[in-house]
């Protein structure tokens, strides 16, 4: 029997599960680590409902919930966890699969791209891109001003471009 | 190139999808984790379920005769409480006693005692208590 409060997490879960996956792989880069940090972070909900009692962007906080854990996980891990999840980078995408080689090889070499990336500029960068949020709502989720989560965009997309750049001329 | 296309063209790479199998792993072990905080009122719910289904599987059979024996019980006990309320009442309301009663009520209780045969008399009242005798000396009196 259905616990009360289960249905809200299911619905949360349908509503934002997809895009905190995207987001914690990006910043994770392993696949286990993301399965775990959801879970971590759906348990959470499901024992203190009164987290999100009074929010009003439930997307913008579970993305600080998901950046918070995420950043603890990284952490707690040393060097040489930030050396394997850097090797992981390579052999792991965040973006899906694509018939065509071309762009397949595109797909594969920003995914590397991005792993170089510092974890606070790899987080803006998704949230801008692949999560469509402006600055404001990207400093609200991370706490942090909106102007540094603007330069932080900047720097990070203009290594993207630096790295990218030969690559996107020629299948351009 | 500009900005803006590079910008365009990275935010149009599809993401990879979250694998389904993961949505009724982790929503179960949410469910768990919802049940272990609150084992009390899962108890407490569980019990109140068995004792409902217990109840049922009583009153089911004859509802209706059921339903008519509350009744008259709860009638009988509001007669009882309702009587019991007035009593005091009553008491409150008559008048107390006179002091002509009051002496009667102790002159009875005194008559009564002495009839049982557990009145002790004080000592002043003591000589006047009629002592019976023998019949045989009581005779000898009348003949003389």
């Amino acid at each position: 029997m259905k616990m009360p409060g289960s249905q809200e997490i299911e619905r949360l879960y349908d509503a934002h599960a997809a895009a905190l996956f995207a987001f914690l792989l990006n910043l994770t880069r392993d696949e286990a680590d993301t399965r775990d940090l959801l879970q971590e972070m759906f348990v959470k909900l499901a024992r203190e409902p009164q987290l999100l009692a009074g929010v009003r962007e439930e997307r913008a906080f579970l993305i600080r919930l998901a950046h918070n854990a995420a950043i603890d996980l990284m952490r707690r891990r040393g060097t040489r966890e930030r050396t394997k999840e850097n090797f992981a980078a390579e052999i792991l995408s965040p973006f899906a699969p694509a018939s065509d080689p071309d762009e397949q090889f595109f797909r594969e070499e920003l995914a590397a791209a991005l792993g170089e990336l510092p974890a606070e500029q790899r987080a803006v960068v998704h949230l801008k891109l692949w999560s469509g949020l402006t600055f404001e709502a990207i400093a609200a989720a991370l706490d942090i001003p909106p102007n540094t989560a603007a330069s932080r965009y900047r720097y990070g997309l203009d290594k993207l471009r630096d790295r990218l750049r030969p690559l996107y001329e020629e299948i351009k | 190139m500009k900005p803006d296309d590079f910008e365009q063209r990275l935010s149009r790479q599809p993401r990879r999808q979250i694998p389904p199998a993961w949505r009724a792993e982790i929503l179960a072990a949410a469910r768990d984790a919802q049940a272990a905080c609150h084992p009390a009122s899962a108890t407490r719910h569980n019990w109140l379920e068995t004792f409902s289904q217990q109840l049922a599987t009583i009153f089911w059979p004859h509802p209706k005769a059921w339903a008519g024996l509350a009744a008259v019980w709860i009638f009988i006990l509001a007669v009882n409480f309702s009587m019991r309320d007035s009593l005091p009442t009553l008491a409150r309301q008559s008048a107390p006693p006179a002091a002509e009663v009051i002496v009667e009520l102790k002159m009875q209780q005194r008559l009564f005692a002495e009839l049982v045969g557990t009145y002790e008399a004080p000592d002043a009242d003591r000589r006047k208590i009629f002592s019976p005798k023998p019949r045989s000396e009581c005779v000898e009196i009348l003949t003389t």
